[in-house]
């Protein structure tokens, strides 16, 4: 299935300025709200690009803004819209493309989740109109995401050996790669120590397996692949592959998540991935992976065939996940030490690292970069590239 | 901060007066015999609108375990644990095990349901280990 390999290229990205706006924040300022967010990510987006407003004729907006309202704040007509969290957005996007309704889509994100308090645990948790699992099992105390996966990873440890100390290397090595990124919220090196000596959220989740909590928004110009080379003042980056599966039977009970750490959904994903783009793990020389807890990065790397199933402690530990070692994993610092946008700076990091432009953390002649994610249960891939 | 509160949709009221009256029951499939939860029209195995409550044996096994460290509710100060445990009758449900802790790891552990009084006063369900 050819589906919509090379169907679409990200031509331009754009994303707020997180450690200022942060600072600002905690200093309690109120920067933007996520519209404003959204609107300098989009600005910035359309610059990298070098094209103009006039150019864009599909928009595609994040979760947590509303898509009337965005398109009315960058007075944007379009062919195509919608809404759809990151991952979805560049796979709509690709749809739209391939379909002729759209030819350069705008996919635009802001969210003030910090300096508007948003919950993700306790009696005000977000989310949980649209995942019951976020909200069902408070009267046993069972609340916020982080505790989801809190569970998910314990029994994983328990049946792999996949101890708290090799989870550590999610968070040491991602904060060595937020180090060397400018842009990053949490630049100081953290080690394996400092790792196992912070506290536990829940455990056996620590402090650091957590994600942040910031303010900020980002965007990306999708465009026809013919036309991105017309019009793009930088080399476009392909979207060579998609994939998406998703386990919703017994999503509650948390059925997928305890009993099969959503192995068949990734498995499904990783071969319709695969197959689009031509392309295999072997292949890649980064993979981004959506952390709003650190194991995700184990689950993902079995799923995704980066090493043999009930192996990944030992190759997180051994042949290693962080820059310069075997398989660089979240090269921005991800969730837990760039920003939190919800797997949007993902995408960027990704588009980043095949133009070569991240200089300190820059991954050496990267050609193809992994992205996964699987958020409640939905697996989603995406394969960008040269 | 606040008190934690079930949810109970329209599925769900049945099996929140089953546990107030300590003797907790699920719906379970008149064509294919499964069980399922939380509550629900269907059964999401054969799609049949054919459901019956039966009351549960009350026998499971821990399958995972987590302990709070932060705190969220009013009514659950930490440390506290919280077990998913996967009844002899197949679902999976969420709850808390009080009473002696295992040594070492609490995987296939046998518990079974006990009721106690939740912060309001009224039983609800947890589990203890069968001896």
């Amino acid at each position: 299935m050819n589906g919509l390999k090379g169907v679409a290229a990200v031509i331009g990205v754009g994303e707020s300025d997180y450690v200022g706006d942060h600072a600002r924040v905690r200093a309690g300022e109120k920067p933007h709200d996520s519209n404003g967010y959204a609107a300098v990510a989009f600005k910035r987006a359309i610059e990298d690009a070098g094209i103009s407003r006039d150019d864009i004729d599909g928009l595609i907006v994040g979760p947590t803004v509303a898509y009337e309202r965005i398109g009315e704040v960058l007075g944007i007509n379009p062919t195509w819209g919608g809404q759809q969290d990151a991952m979805l957005a560049v796979i709509e996007a690709c749809m739209a493309i391939k379909s002729g309704l759209a030819t350069c889509v705008a996919l635009v994100y802001g969210n003030d989740q910090r300096s508007a308090a948003v919950q993700y645990g306790g009696p005000e948790a977000m989310g949980g109109n649209m995942f019951l699992s976020y909200v069902y099992h408070a009267p046993w105390g069972f609340t916020s995401q982080g505790s989801l996966y809190a569970m998910m990873f314990r029994r994983f440890s328990e049946l792999t050996g996949c101890t708290e100390r090799h989870l550590g290397e999610v968070a040491v090595a991602q904060r060595l790669a937020a180090s060397l990124n400018p842009g990053a919220l949490m630049r100081k090196p953290i080690t394996l120590d400092d790792y196992m000596a912070s506290p536990y959220i829940c455990a056996p989740l620590h402090l650091f397996d957590y994600c942040l909590i910031n303010d900020g928004g980002v965007a990306l110009i999708v465009c026809e692949a013919e036309k991105a080379k017309r019009i793009a003042a930088k080399k476009p980056v392909a979207i060579h592959g998609v994939g998406r599966f998703d386990l919703n039977r017994g999503a509650t009970s948390l059925e997928p998540r305890l009993l099969d750490f959503y192995r068949p959904a990734q498995e499904a994903c990783a071969k319709q991935v695969y197959d689009m783009a031509g392309v295999g793990p072997e292949d890649m020389d980064a993979v981004q992976i959506y952390d709003s807890f650190s194991c995700h990065i184990p689950f993902a790397l079995e799923g995704y065939g980066y090493c043999r199933s009930g192996d990944v402690g030992r190759f997180m530990a051994e042949e290693g996940i962080a820059l310069g070692r075997k398989l660089p994993v979240n090269t921005g610092g991800g969730h837990l030490s760039h920003s939190y946008m919800q797997g949007w700076n993902h995408q960027v990091e990704a588009v980043r690292q095949v133009r070569g432009e991240c200089g300190a953390r820059q991954v050496e002649d990267c050609r193809f970069v992994h992205y996964n994610s699987d958020v409640a249960g939905k697996a989603v891939s995406i394969i960008y590239g040269v | 901060m606040a008190q934690s509160q079930a949810v109970a949709i329209h599925y769900d009221k049945r099996m929140w007066e089953s546990i107030r009256n300590k003797r907790m029951e699920l719906q379970c499939c008149d064509d294919c015999g499964s069980f399922h939860y939380p509550p629900g029209p269907t059964c999401p195995k054969c799609l049949s609108l054919s459901l019956s409550w039966k009351p549960l044996s009350g026998r499971g096994k821990i399958i995972s375990w987590v302990v709070y460290h932060r705190q969220y509710f009013d009514d659950y100060p930490p440390p506290f644990n919280v077990v998913a445990v996967q009844l002899a009758e197949g679902p999976i449900i969420i709850t808390n095990l009080v009473g002696p802790e295992p040594e070492g790891s609490w995987i296939d552990r046998e518990v079974e349901i006990v009721y106690e009084p939740d912060v309001r006063g009224e039983p609800i369900n947890r589990v203890r280990l069968v001896p």
